[in-house]
């Protein structure tokens, strides 16, 4: 992988290996940069890992300790950065109300079905870009891929309207329809770097085998890209999870998505109740952090084909 | 599995290749050749595999955004029907109105969320390449920021920046800054709104420099150190000239991806106080969706699609390098 070699799926260097796990020595010899058997060079990088790791997680912590505190102790300042008192009332409160489930029910149907269409649509698209070459495939490829840095405001300045003219504002088809669009751009990339690693032999030996051009996709290279395919659905479902916008502007109360559904539940209030807000932030962010968890060998790959915003 | 199912396919296919003339295996295609894909030339069958998914472009981005455009040129409200062509009228009110004021509001939040991602993440990256103990541990819990949807970073910052019982007052306080209404004052509203957002992008940065790291080789350090070169040295002299794709990638990527961020802004302050953290997403969002101005909208849109695609350019050109490789 050269410095600048981008949008092609290469796992991260040190995901789980597909050939047996290097011995210690030779990873380190892979590995380069400054060396740490200099002690100020180790210094150095603890000094930016205690630092940088500080400003990661301490507000993660934060959100934590939020959530378990008592409601009335968090109205008092200097707040106590270890709660004295700890409850689960602000996840009870969560429960008991009944408008977080239908936003929570609207998240779960609306990512499914994204994440599903998502690997449809991109893993047909992808073949055709990784497999056949033809007059204006690198115009539509990088159509594609430029069509996530035009603003998503923008687009919604007349996309409102286009739904409302077909009466599919406030359902779940536009919201599907928006997000799956905008995983394409990661989703076809990285589908035709799976496709890219499977040899032309293959596919030719199965058409001369007799088999249709659908039927060699269907039967001989998805099943081979099926761990792409779980890939791409996993980061469509994602997409349709966090986002904030379309949900918050095309759909209303009953069909929102936790995102606007939290925002409008809980921002703007005299006295924001900050340990349920904290608690449901935990809870949304659950599922994220599982599928990425799942996700972590393509992390790098993905972030190349530029989708998954930083 | 998959070794598999290759070997097969390819003895198979090798078998029919060394005996052409064996009539038995001569012909199988023919079986499928009336299934409908089968008649059309390659070429056709490829666009037709495209067909859904440019549908989909079509529909949700090309038209909305050439549309969007268009209604630059209209006095159009998004409740009331019917539009009238005012020409370069829209445009004119927004470049003597507020564009000045939000491009730079847009270029300090850009800039600002840029560059502090990448000074951490880089630094980190760096730390993290010297394997020093747990570095494999930390670079997990280093990723939670990043796996944290838009509304919850704001709703945690929010938190955190609340002027009444906000941790970072009662951080402060102790070093000498008085309390502050930090999102509620134009000054610092602007600089908690980047903090939040550097919080949301520096694992990424860290996640894609540190794999850049882990291609330079580690025979080009081990040479330097040799010939005398420091530390610091070998940083200038070969980790960044290695590395500068991948970073000029990231900052280029982030930068346009800044350069339209809406989520964080918009629930944190909500474009204020006084208008001072607006940026050309926000306002353009405003514009449409609560002044129901789709021309002012649209003609800010304009102008900002046209910063934009100077930017979109430049990044498909660099992808393209690294296709051709």
């Amino acid at each position: 992988m050269t410095s600048t070699a981008l949008p092609t799926v290469t796992p991260t260097p040190d995901a789980p290996p597909v050939v047996p796990p290097a011995p210690r020595r030779r990873r380190r010899q892979l590995a380069s940069g400054l060396r740490s058997d200099r002690p100020g060079v180790r210094l150095a990088a603890w000094a930016a890992v205690i630092v940088c790791g500080g400003f990661a997680l301490l507000p993660v912590y934060w959100l934590l300790a939020t959530s378990l505190t008592p409601r009335d102790q968090v109205f008092s300042y200097p707040p106590k950065i270890f709660p004295t008192e700890v409850t689960f009332d602000a996840y009870a409160g969560l429960v008991s109300n009944p408008q977080l489930f239908t936003y929570l029910q609207n998240s779960i149907i609306v990512s499914v079905i994204t994440a599903v269409l998502s690997v449809i649509v991109s893993a047909y698209m992808g073949y055709s870009f990784s497999k056949f070459r033809y007059r204006g495939r690198r115009q539509l490829m990088y159509f594609v891929l430029a069509s996530q840095m035009f603003p998503q405001a923008l687009l919604l300045v007349t996309l409102y309207s286009v739904f409302s003219a077909y009466g599919l504002l406030n359902t779940y088809t536009a919201l599907v329809l928006s997000f799956t669009t905008f995983t394409l751009p990661l989703c076809v990339w990285m589908l035709k770097g799976f496709f890219d690693t499977i040899p032309d032999e293959l596919i030719e030996a199965a058409r001369v085998d007799g088999a249709s051009r659908l039927r060699t996709i269907h039967s001989i290279v998805l099943p081979l890209a099926a761990p792409g395919l779980v890939a791409a659905g996993l980061f469509a479902f994602v997409r349709g999870w966090n986002d904030f916008i379309f949900a918050l502007t095309l759909a209303g109360p009953d069909k929102q998505t936790l995102p606007p559904g939290l925002v409008n539940t809980y921002v703007g209030e005299a006295a924001t109740a900050w340990p349920e807000l904290m608690a449901a932030s935990l809870v949304v962010s659950l599922p994220v952090a599982i599928a990425f968890m799942l996700l972590q060998r393509y992390l790098v790959s993905g972030m190349t084909a530029g989708a998954v915003k930083g | 599995m998959p070794r598999k199912v290759h070997t097969d396919v390819t003895t198979t296919f090798t078998q029919k290749q060394t005996t052409p003339n064996n009539p038995n295996l001569a012909p199988p295609f023919r079986r499928t050749a009336g299934s409908r894909p089968e008649r059309l030339s390659s070429g056709m069958f490829a666009l037709l595999l495209v067909v859904p998914g440019m549908a989909l472009m079509a529909v949700v981005v090309a038209y909305p955004l050439i549309s969007a455009l268009v209604t630059a040129f209209f006095r159009q409200s998004l409740v009331l029907p019917g539009r009238e062509f005012v020409g370069i009228q829209n445009i004119v009110d927004v470049l003597e109105g507020d564009f000045l004021r939000l491009l730079m509001q847009t270029l300090v939040f850009t800039l600002g969320t840029t560059i502090a991602p990448f000074v951490i993440g880089f630094a980190l990256a760096l730390a993290l390449n010297t394997q020093i103990r747990g570095s494999k541990i930390m670079r997990g819990l280093m990723l939670i920021p990043w796996l944290v949807p838009g509304v919850v970073v704001s709703f945690l910052w929010m938190w955190i920046f609340n002027a009444n019982y906000g941790v970072m007052n009662a951080i402060l306080e102790p070093l000498g800054v008085s309390p502050q209404a930090w999102l509620a004052q134009p000054g610092t509203a602007m600089f908690a709104v980047i903090v939040a957002k550097t919080w949301q992008s520096f694992p990424w940065m860290m996640v894609m420099l540190l794999a850049g790291l882990q291609t330079v080789p580690r025979e080009l350090h081990e040479a330097a150190e040799m010939d005398g070169a420091g530390t610091v040295r070998r940083f200038f002299s070969i980790t960044v000239p290695q590395i500068g794709g991948i970073i000029g990638l990231v900052l280029l990527l982030e930068f346009i991806w800044n350069f339209q961020h809406f989520d964080i802004i918009y629930v944190l302050t909500g474009g204020g106080p006084a208008g001072s953290t607006e940026t050309f997403a926000t306002a353009v969002y405003e514009t449409a969706f609560h002044g129901f101005d789709l021309g002012h909208a649209g003609a800010l849109g304009l102008l900002w699609m046209v910063l934009l695609m100077a930017l979109v350019v430049v990044y498909v050109r660099f992808s393209e390098r690294g296709e051709k490789r």
